[in-house]
C-alpha cells in the first residue's frame, strides 16, 4: 500500500438517502494507468470528486503519497501533484487558448513571462500551437477537451484524473487523443481515467476497476474484464448471456 | 525540450522570448505608455482649452468617476464579483480622512493610505463570509452592507457629523488639498485615475490577473488549477476597496461637505460605478474609463437642460440609454470596440 501514489481505503459518500459510493477502496501505483468504468450513475464522477477533494468523503480516508489528504482543499491537491479535467469541458471561454493553459502554468511559473513560455511549449506538445491566440469559447470539441488536458498538464502533475476526455470525439481524433496520452505516459506521468468507450479502455489502460451502484464489482486487466460474467452483467442486464 | 527553436533567429539569444505577435500578449511597459498616453492626450487639451469652472468641474468629476469605476472593474469586471456595497469603502475614505484633518489637522496626503488601508481590512472582513453566495445573492449581501453603512454614519454623529455632515472649511494649500483653481482639482482627479488605470494595466499581466479572470470564468477550473478561489478573491476585493478609499478621500476635499446621502446613495455611488462599468466595458481595461467619460459629462447636459422643463426626465432617459446598452452592448462600448477590431485584423489576416 505504501508505494501507491493515489489511494482510497473504503471510501463512501452519502447524498441524503443515496450511498453514491460505497466502500471502495483503490490504489493506483506511480506510471500505471487505471481505468474506471460502470454503468451510469455508478459513481465514477463523484469517485473522482472525493479523490480530487470537490467533495469530501463521509467514510474513509483518501491518500497520496502515503499522505492522509481527507481535508485538503482541491486547489491544494493541484498544487501536490494532482491535475485532473472535468466531464463537461470548462474552458475559460472569454480567454485565449494560450491563456487557459497559462492560468494552470501559473501555479509552479509566478512570472508572467515564464507561465507563457511553459504555457506555449504544452500547447505545441498537445497540437494546439496553432490556435494560441484563439478564444476558447471559438474552438471545436476536440480542441477544448485537449485544451482543458493541457491546462492540467502545465500545471505539472504527477497523476492526471481524466473524467471522459474522449467524450464526443470521433473515430480518427480518439486514435490521436490515445496517442497523445500515450506519449505522456512514456514521459512519467500516472493516468486515473474515467472512460465509456471501451477500446480506449482496452487500448490504453493496464488496470480496469468496474463500479456498479457505488460498489467496486470488479478488479483486473482490461482483457480479464471485458470478459467478466459480472461485468457484463452490470452492463447488459439479467438475462445477456 | 526546446520547442521555441524554431523561432529563434541568427543572433538572437536560443531562448528568445516569444513575440506579442505569436501570444496576443503584449509587454507591460508598452500597455502602460498606451493607456496613459490616449488618457493625456485627452485630458491636456481639455484643461488647457476650457477656462470654465463648469466645465472644468465635469471634467474633475468624470475622471474622479472614471477612476472609481476602474477600482470596483478589479472585483466587479475582472473577478466577476458584481458588488454593489463599494460605497462602503468610499465612506471610509471620505470620513476617516475629513475627521482626521478636521480634528487633528493632518493632511489627507498622510491620511489617504492609512484609511485605505483599513477600507481594505474591512472588506476583507465584510467579504470574508458574503463570498460564499454566488452571482445575484453576493450582489444583494453587499447592497445590504451599503445601507448598514448609512445607518451606521447616521448614528454615530461624535465621529461622522450624523445627517448634519462634516464641513471642511476653505483654507487654500497643497497640504490641505484645498485649491484655488479648477483645473488643480481636475489634475488631482486625472492623477487618482491615471494611477487606477495604472494598476489595473499591471495587474491584468500578474499572475492575481489572470487568477482573478479564472475565478471569474470557472471556480471549478481554476481550483483544479491550484488557485485557492477564496483568497483570490479576498486580494481583489481588498486592493479594489484600498482604490475605492482614496477615491473617496478626493471626494471628500473635492466637495468639502459630506454626509451619509452623498456617500451612501446607491444610483450615485455604489451602483453608479458598476453601472459606468457596464456601459463602458465591464472587465476591460479602458471600459470603466470610457464609461464616465460618455455618461457623466451626458448626466450634467441633461440635468442642465432638462430638469427644469420637466423634472425627473433627465433620469428617464439616462435609464433608457443604460436598457439599451444592456440589450445591444452586452460586452460595453469597450466590447463592442473590440469585436469590431477582431472582425477586422481577421478579414485581413485572412486576405494575406
Amino acid at each position: 500500500m505504501s508505494s501507491a501514489l493515489l489511494s482510497v481505503r473504503e471510501v463512501s459518500k452519502q447524498f441524503l438517502g443515496l450511498l453514491a459510493v460505497d466502500s471502495i477502496s483503490l490504489s493506483v501505483r506511480p506510471r500505471e494507468i487505471v481505468s474506471i468504468i460502470g454503468p451510469n450513475g455508478a459513481g465514477k464522477t463523484t469517485l473522482f470528486n472525493l479523490l480530487t477533494g470537490q467533495l469530501a468523503p463521509s467514510a474513509g480516508e483518501v491518500r497520496l503519497r502515503g499522505e492522509q489528504i481527507n481535508a485538503l482543499a482541491p486547489h491544494a491537491r493541484a498544487q501536490l501533484g494532482m491535475g485532473r479535467t472535468f466531464q463537461i469541458a470548462k474552458p475559460l471561454i472569454a480567454l485565449t487558448a494560450l491563456e487557459n493553459v497559462m492560468i494552470g502554468a501559473f501555479m509552479r511559473h509566478p512570472a508572467l513571462s515564464l507561465a507563457r513560455d511553459k504555457a506555449m511549449a504544452v500547447l505545441e506538445k498537445v497540437g494546439l500551437a496553432g490556435v494560441a491566440r484563439r478564444r476558447a469559447g471559438d474552438l471545436t470539441l476536440s480542441e477544448r477537451r485537449r485544451l482543458e488536458v493541457a491546462r492540467a498538464l502545465a500545471t505539472e502533475p504527477e497523476i492526471m484524473l481524466l473524467d471522459e476526455v474522449m467524450a464526443g470525439l470521433n473515430q480518427s481524433e480518439v486514435g490521436q487523443a490515445i496517442e497523445l496520452l500515450q506519449g505522456l505516459h512514456a514521459e512519467g506521468l500516472t493516468f486515473l481515467i474515467i472512460e465509456h468507450n471501451l477500446k480506449v479502455v482496452r487500448a490504453f489502460s493496464e488496470r480496469v476497476v468496474v463500479l456498479d451502484r457505488g460498489r467496486l464489482i470488479a478488479e483486473g486487466t482490461a482483457d480479464q474484464i471485458l470478459s467478466s460474467p459480472a461485468v457484463i452483467k452490470a452492463y447488459l442486464g439479467e438475462g445477456h448471456q | 525540450m526546446n520547442k521555441t527553436e524554431q523561432f529563434s533567429r541568427p543572433g538572437a539569444p536560443p531562448q528568445a522570448a516569444l513575440t506579442a505577435a505569436q501570444t496576443g500578449i503584449e509587454s507591460g511597459r508598452r500597455a502602460l505608455l498606451q493607456y496613459l498616453g490616449a488618457m493625456a492626450l485627452v485630458f491636456l487639451p481639455c484643461v488647457l482649452l476650457i477656462d470654465d469652472a463648469h466645465w472644468l468641474n465635469i471634467i474633475a468629476v468624470t475622471y474622479l468617476m472614471g477612476g472609481l469605476a476602474a477600482a470596483w472593474n478589479i472585483i466587479g469586471g475582472f473577478a466577476g464579483q458584481f458588488s454593489l456595497g463599494h460605497g462602503v469603502f468610499f465612506g471610509i475614505g471620505a470620513y476617516v480622512c475629513a475627521k482626521l484633518y478636521l480634528v487633528f489637522g493632518f493632511s489627507p496626503w498622510a491620511t489617504m493610505v492609512p484609511a485605505a488601508l483599513f477600507a481594505a481590512l474591512v472588506a476583507v472582513l465584510i467579504s470574508w463570509p458574503t463570498f460564499r453566495l454566488r452571482g445575484p445573492f453576493f450582489a444583494i449581501a453587499t447592497l445590504a452592507f451599503n445601507e448598514v453603512a448609512f445607518v451606521i454614519a447616521n448614528h454615530f454623529d461624535s465621529i461622522t457629523g450624523g445627517p448634519r455632515g462634516l464641513q471642511i472649511p476653505f483654507k487654500a494649500g497643497f497640504s490641505n488639498m484645498i485649491f484655488r483653481e479648477r483645473w488643480q482639482y481636475a489634475l488631482l482627479m486625472f492623477g487618482f485615475a491615471a494611477l487606477v488605470i495604472g494598476v489595473s494595466v499591471v495587474l491584468r499581466r500578474s499572475r492575481l490577473g489572470y487568477y482573478l479572470l479564472a475565478v471569474r470564468e470557472d471556480e471549478d477550473s481554476a481550483r483544479a488549477s491550484g488557485i485557492n478561489v477564496l483568497a483570490v478573491k479576498l486580494k481583489g476585493m481588498a486592493l479594489s476597496a484600498a482604490l475605492t478609499s482614496l477615491g473617496g478621500t478626493l471626494f471628500a476635499m473635492y466637495l468639502r461637505y459630506i454626509d451619509p446621502p452623498t456617500l451612501f446613495t446607491l444610483q450615485d455611488v455604489g451602483v453608479k460605478f458598476a453601472l459606468l462599468s457596464l456601459i463602458g466595458g465591464i472587465g476591460t481595461i479602458g471600459g470603466p474609463m470610457l464609461g464616465a467619460a460618455l455618461i457623466i459629462p451626458f448626466e450634467n447636459f441633461l440635468r442642465a437642460e432638462l430638469a427644469n422643463a420637466l423634472p425627473g426626465l433627465n433620469l428617464a432617459i439616462l435609464g433608457l440609454l443604460m436598457v439599451l446598452a444592456a440589450l445591444f452592448m452586452k460586452r460595453g462600448v469597450a466590447g463592442a470596440w473590440a469585436d469590431l477590431m477582431r472582425r477586422f485584423s481577421r478579414n485581413a489576416g485572412s486576405g494575406r
